[in-house]
């Protein structure tokens, strides 16, 4: 290959292909980012960045220190943890049991359920806000439904300061299962036939062959829909926003929110916001790397 | 040749950014005003709002607006970039504090008293004072009473029931209305700022009064003393009477007005500004609670008698929104001189009275103003009068200390935290703003 | 014949009928689910605001159609609804586009600077577009391109692209090698393969990136709200913010603007759905 084509075209095609994306990938991203880090040791709080007319300083850590000693940092940061759990081993197997169940004609009207459970996800946030809160309320059908077995229950999940962000997960899992259904779908389709074919000819079961060829042959994807996962479930923000925007008291708060109050709520700490979010980047960044270390080692063993 | 369509595609993507960095700098002709307003776009008055800008813009062909609109968190969002970037409009909506407390804090908007002297006999005073932080930015259009106990007598008189005196009167009452599956006061508290403006400003005014805050900004008085622990603890108390049912920590604020209308609790506890949502909407011809009924059913009271109160039938008072001027507008400018003469069009009787009319406000600050048609519930708002006006908290105090403030009222409807906790976390969230300060 | 084997299958357990059972139901469930708000959002803009504070869950007593062509009105719905389409149009079209190129070369042409890059662009993924949004409002308003459309877009496009390259790169790598030796033995240039072999294989990738793109990008708000002031500019969602929050005094307007900014997302996805699964097909066969 090299000696046919040299060096010096390659070079050119590669910078071609590439540099469009990466200049505005760092216009857009990496730029900011690092404006964002550097932002969260200052004392900016507003006004000009640069030129004289800029007011501003280094001070370190103290930033974050504040974050770590607030307890609703914390009860934010709780939050997200379960929103991870739960797309790991909620939202992530159930999407791929779906798609597998559709993908091997385990059931009528594939096509239909197919289309349907991705649909969610088009829908906007607000909509989905505004409708689950009104089944969710004291007076909503969630209330009335109870109330048929067990007569004057009171509807408190909400005023419960453990159980208040299980509406909010609920809601998530029907939101954004889809996209993982899709996903997997899509990766299904690319395994050959005639593997699986030849795979039930020799009489393999369903799960065998799951065990055998399907899941090995997801591995990767699997990582993927993780990684997708544990950094939604880091960044989400929107669908709370508009559902509890965090109350009661901080309890259904998620870091990103908690960053939003902090920059744009009344007493804006600029720095304080962004020690929030290299927090946010760090820690998902801490557990892709783990994800993808714990790939190798199970992706060794097959 | 797709080597070729590649390089334009990726010139055409980013060519447009130099090219449009030159933009418009035509100097001389009409005055350009940026303009940033607030607006309810479902609202009926909304077609009000509409007329009230275009009016202006025919009146004035020799002033340009670049108007811009938002509602709700959106403003807000807006508003903090603008102010971080420091690129704020020319005229602004904003509010005498709280979620505006930026504008002023960071010196970005103008004091209006030299431009409003000439003028300032035709306004009641508060329009034409210096607010909490020592300017006035912004020229409060209304006053509003930010508590307001709705009471369904009709209601009452089902269930056997009598206006209630005081606050004992209103706790005999909750195994009544139990039994008949209602709650006794309903406050659509989902968000934190509704039990603190439209429920705690009041009791801290009638257990503390002003002279106790006045006294803790002086530094001769702390949070964690006991008037305030006490305000505190009675909220706390209204939750373990059963007097307000923790569910209210799940309704919306926008739920409200509804579960009140059909007849889900005795009494309901919200802003006057609310009053609009229960008359007639001029688009539909259809009112969640008729006039008739509003006349025959309806109460709009002041909460009853607290125990340990030291202001009898006192209610927090604030001045309302209105509009300010960006600071950087040079004084004596043509340009101060055009965004002033849009302040005044808004702030004139003939757009005021407008917005009286629509119920948007309960009453205007510009003397002689009055709305030509109210319903019932209109009429007592209007009527309705404390003995005595107080502090609403988040209209004297910082966002960064009734921020834990509004968070702690939750945290004690939940358990989480007791009144004395609550105190102790707001004078530390003081103590740290006084040193940032 | 494949189909049915299954089916057939003589040795289904009872284990096998209660895990099928289950999947109905939880498809079922699901379905329910998705379809029931729709639905619900649907005959809520036709009562009034009156009515449906009144009566939540029900049909309306009186349907009303003012709703719609009051919020279309006063929204100004049709500039808007234009401005959406371009933002999610082009955006999407340029993120597509450059993320398979940035993917095919990341994935098939050796160079140093793969690594580093490929791993920014992965970290991108991990970014939260609220931590990023005061420092880009800042650098848009310095570089001239606030209140543009060029200034919407470029952002759009950035914030698409880590995850457009991560999947595209994926992708790519499980293109075989032999393809584009056997291409480049014939002396074509890395972006003729690219262009003719490497583009149409990626259709059922570029489906998926552009689904994900197109319905992100459609329903986003938070971005034009900032990056833009001139009404002009604005897009859809912009517009429905203006009608929404638990602030909003009037629901039937909202739920018609809500309804009038999900229909075409609906029909788009409906439509669009047999392409990506032709896609699919496609892809399969292929790869």
């Amino acid at each position: 290959m090299r000696q046919l084509t040299g060096t010096l075209e390659r070079k050119q095609a590669y910078l071609l292909l590439v540099l469009p994306a990466v200049m505005i990938y760092f216009a857009v991203i990496a730029f900011p980012t690092i404006f964002s880090i550097v932002l969260s040791v200052s004392n900016y709080q507003g006004g000009a960045v640069f030129g004289e007319k800029a007011n501003w300083s280094l001070v370190g850590f103290k930033h974050y220190l504040r974050m770590f000693k607030d307890q609703y940092f914390w009860i934010s940061f709780k939050n997200n943890i379960w929103i991870m759990l739960m797309s790991l081993f909620i939202q992530i197997p159930l999407g791929f049991v779906l798609a597998y169940t559709i993908f091997r004609k385990l059931i009528v009207g594939r096509e239909f359920f197919q289309t349907v459970i991705y649909m969610p996800t088009i829908i906007s946030v607000i909509v989905v806000a505004i409708l689950w809160q009104s089944i969710f309320s004291p007076y909503g059908p969630v209330t009335s439904f109870m109330r048929m077995f067990i007569p004057g229950w009171e509807n408190k999940l909400v005023s419960h300061p453990q159980l208040a962000i299980v509406p909010v997960l609920f809601v998530m899992v029907w939101y954004y299962t889809g996209m993982y259904l899709i996903i997997f779908l899509a990766n299904l389709q690319k395994i050959d036939q005639q593997v699986i074919e030849s795979a039930q000819i020799d009489g393999a079961n369903e799960w065998q062959m799951l065990k055998a060829i399907i899941l090995p042959a997801l591995s990767g994807v699997i990582v993927t829909t993780a990684i997708l996962a544990i950094s939604g479930s880091l960044r989400s923000f929107g669908l709370i926003w508009a559902m509890t925007a965090g109350n009661p008291a901080r309890r259904t708060s998620v870091l990103a929110l908690y960053m939003y109050d902090n920059a744009f709520k009344g007493a804006p700490n600029f720095p304080l916001a962004n020690a929030i979010s290299t927090f946010m980047v760090t820690v998902s960044f801490v557990f892709i790397v783990i994800a993808k270390k714990i790939e190798k080692r199970f992706g060794g063993k097959e | 040749m797709k080597r070729l369509l590649f390089v334009l595609l990726a010139l055409a993507m980013v060519l447009p950014v130099f090219a449009a960095a030159e933009k418009d700098q035509a100097a001389e002709g009409p005055i350009t005003l940026r303009v940033l307003n607030y607006a309810d776009a479902t609202t009926p008055a909304y077609a009000v709002e509409k007329e009230i800008w275009d009016t202006f813009r025919a009146q004035n062909p020799d002033i340009v607006l670049e108007y811009e609109e938002l509602f709700d968190e959106a403003f807000h969002t807006k508003t903090e970039a603008y102010a971080a970037a420091g690129r704020l409009p020319d005229v602004m909506f904003m509010w005498p504090s709280g979620r505006s407390s930026t504008l002023y804090n960071r010196n970005l908007v103008k004091d209006l008293t030299p431009l409003m002297a000439p003028v300032k006999n035709e306004f009641v005073p508060i329009a034409t004072s210096p607010g909490q932080f020592g300017i006035l930015g912004q020229i409060p259009q209304s006053t509003t009473n930010t508590h307001v106990l709705y009471a369904n007598l009709g209601l009452l008189k089902k269930l056997g029931l009598s206006e209630p005196k005081t606050y004992a009167d209103l706790v005999a009452m909750v195994p009544a209305a139990r039994a008949a599956g209602v709650e006794v006061v309903l406050i659509p508290a989902k968000s934190d700022w509704v039990m603190q403006s439209c429920l705690f400003s009041m009791v801290l005014g009638r257990i503390a009064g002003d002279e106790f805050i006045n006294d803790v900004l002086a530094g001769k008085a702390n949070f964690t003393d006991k008037p305030f622990v006490d305000s505190l603890a009675f909220i706390k108390r209204l939750y373990d009477d059963g007097v307000i049912s923790r569910t209210a920590l799940q309704i919306d604020y926008g739920e409200g007005p509804a579960l009140f209308a059909s007849e889900k609790s005795l009494f309901y506890i919200d802003g006057a500004w609310r009053v609009g949502e229960f008359i007639t909407s001029p688009d539909s011809g259809v009112a969640l609670i008729p006039p008739a009924k509003q006349q025959s059913d309806f109460k709009l009271m002041n909460f009853p008698v607290i125990p340990g109160e030291k202001n009898a039938n006192s209610s927090s008072v604030i001045a309302g929104t209105g509009f300010g001027m960006n600071a950087n507008i040079e004084a004596g400018s043509a340009k101060e001189a055009a965004a002033w003469r849009l302040i005044s069009y808004l702030n004139s009787a003939e757009v005021l009275k407008k917005r009286l009319e629509t119920g948007a406000f309960s009453n205007v600050t510009r003397i002689g103003v009055t709305a030509s048609k109210m319903e019932p519930l209109q009429v007592m708002n209007a009527q309705l009068a404390p003995a005595k006006a107080t502090y609403v908290v988040d209209g004297i105090l910082d966002a960064s200390v009734y921020g834990p403030i509004n968070i702690g009222l939750q945290e004690m409807a939940l358990g989480t935290a007791t009144p004395e906790q609550v105190a102790q976390t707001t004078q530390k969230a003081f103590e740290e703003w006084e040193i940032s300060n | 014949m494949t189909q049915i084997q299954p089916m057939l299958k003589p040795k289904l357990s009872i284990g096998a009928i209660i895990a099928r059972v289950l999947l109905v139901a939880i498809l079922i469930g699901f379905t329910v689910m998705t379809i029931y708000p729709i639905i619900w959002l649907i005959i809520n803009s036709f009562k009034t605001s009156k009515e449906f504070q009144m009566n939540r869950l029900g049909l309306p007593i009186a349907p009303t159609f003012i709703n719609y062509p009051q919020a279309w009105k006063i929204g100004n719905f049709s500039m808007l609804f234009v401005n959406s389409i371009f933002y999610t149009g082009v955006a999407t079209l340029a993120i597509v586009i450059l993320s398979l190129s940035t993917s095919f070369a990341f994935a098939k042409i050796q160079s140093k600077a793969t690594k580093p890059l490929y791993n920014s662009f992965v970290i991108g993924i991990l970014l939260a577009l609220e931590s990023i949004m005061v420092p880009l409002f800042i650098m848009s308003i310095v570089t001239g391109v606030y209140d543009t459309r060029i200034g919407i877009l470029i952002p759009y496009i950035g914030l698409g692209l880590p995850i457009g390259v991560y999947l595209g790169t994926e992708f790519i790598k499980s293109i075989p090698d032999a393809l584009i030796e056997s291409a480049r033995l014939e002396g074509a240039s890395y972006l003729r393969i690219f262009f003719s072999i490497i583009l149409p294989m990626c259709i059922p990738v570029a489906m998926t990136l552009a689904i994900l793109t197109v319905t992100s990008l459609w329903n986003e708000f938070m971005l034009v709200n900032i990056l833009a002031s001139r009404e002009s500019l604005k897009s859809l969602p912009v517009g429905i913010l203006k009608f929404s929050g638990s602030l909003a005094s009037d629901y039937g307007k909202q739920f018609a603007a809500l309804v009038i900014g999900m229909l075409p997302m609906l029909i788009f996805y409906l439509s669009f759905r047999k392409q990506i699964q032709r896609g699919l097909a496609a892809g399969a066969v292929k790869g």
